[in-house]
């Protein structure tokens, strides 16, 4: 896997292999176990928000538009790992 | 073995070769000879670098960017004088259970600095050097992150340089 893998598979909009790549980053190297950290992570999120908790809104739309979507997608990445943190199952070897 | 037969033989031939089989454009890939250093002097005699691949920086620097899918291509200066417990780890990719304890295990700061105490090497370079092993975009690293860390090192004029992965 490497960038140029990715590159071929936007240029063919080949998404499984996107989608897979996805995967075996969040799950250090195992496909499955990434399907399961990224549905953890969603699931995560999900739960801090069903019981109408208060949230900044102004803050959530101040982000996306002060910052290019680079640093966007960045920080997508960086919350997935927060997500997990909270949920208090790390799979991962190391730290952040 | 003479030492030019040596010199001509390239370090672990395959090896390139094989981990580019398994992740395709991965590996940085070298046909070209590289050919094997030799000490002129007694290590006695020499200043000593280290570079690792454990992402050990100093607390209350940047941490590594162990998010980012394509990795983090800079690396981090860490004072040979730096005490252990004002060193830490950025990594999710290899188990740091047993370096969290000590991390000599995977960077040999105070076993070098013991060596250097009983007189077996020199001195220590005024740093040792740090970045994270998680790169998916070889060219990158070669062009970049590679280059910046030689220019680093020789720039501290070490007689021999030991590169470590964790």
């Amino acid at each position: 896997m490497s960038v140029e893998y990715l590159k071929e598979a936007v240029a063919a909009n080949d998404r499984e292999r996107l989608i897979r790549y996805v995967r075996l980053h969040f799950g250090d190297g195992n496909e499955e176990a990434g399907r399961k950290e990224i549905d953890k992570a969603w699931c995560e999120a999900l739960k801090l928000l069903i019981d109408h908790a208060e949230t900044d809104r102004e803050a959530i739309l101040s982000t996306i538009e002060k910052n290019d979507p680079a640093t966007l997608a960045h920080l997508y990445f960086r919350l997935h790992f927060y997500f997990i943190e909270r949920s208090g199952e790390w799979i991962h070897d190391g730290r952040l | 073995m003479t030492v030019g037969s040596e010199i001509r033989q390239q370090l672990r031939p395959g090896l390139w070769k094989t981990v580019n089989e398994r992740y395709p454009g991965s590996m940085i890939t070298k046909y070209d000879l590289v050919p094997l250093a030799h000490l002129d002097k007694p290590l006695s005699e020499c200043r000593v670098a280290f570079v690792s691949t454990a992402g050990v920086q100093l607390k209350g620097t940047l941490p590594f960017d162990t998010v980012h899918p394509i990795g983090d291509y800079s690396f981090r200066r860490v004072p040979t004088s730096a005490e252990t417990s004002d060193l830490e780890i950025h990594q999710l990719k290899y188990p740091t259970a047993g370096a969290e304890k000590d991390i000599n295990v995977v960077f040999p700061i105070e076993r070098l600095r013991e060596l250097v105490a009983e007189g077996h090497i020199k001195e220590l370079t005024e740093n040792f050097y740090s970045f994270i092993g998680y790169n998916m975009d070889p060219e990158r690293l070669e062009r970049t992150l590679a280059e910046d860390i030689a220019e680093a090192v020789k720039a501290e004029e070490p007689d021999v340089v030991l590169l470590a992965p964790a």
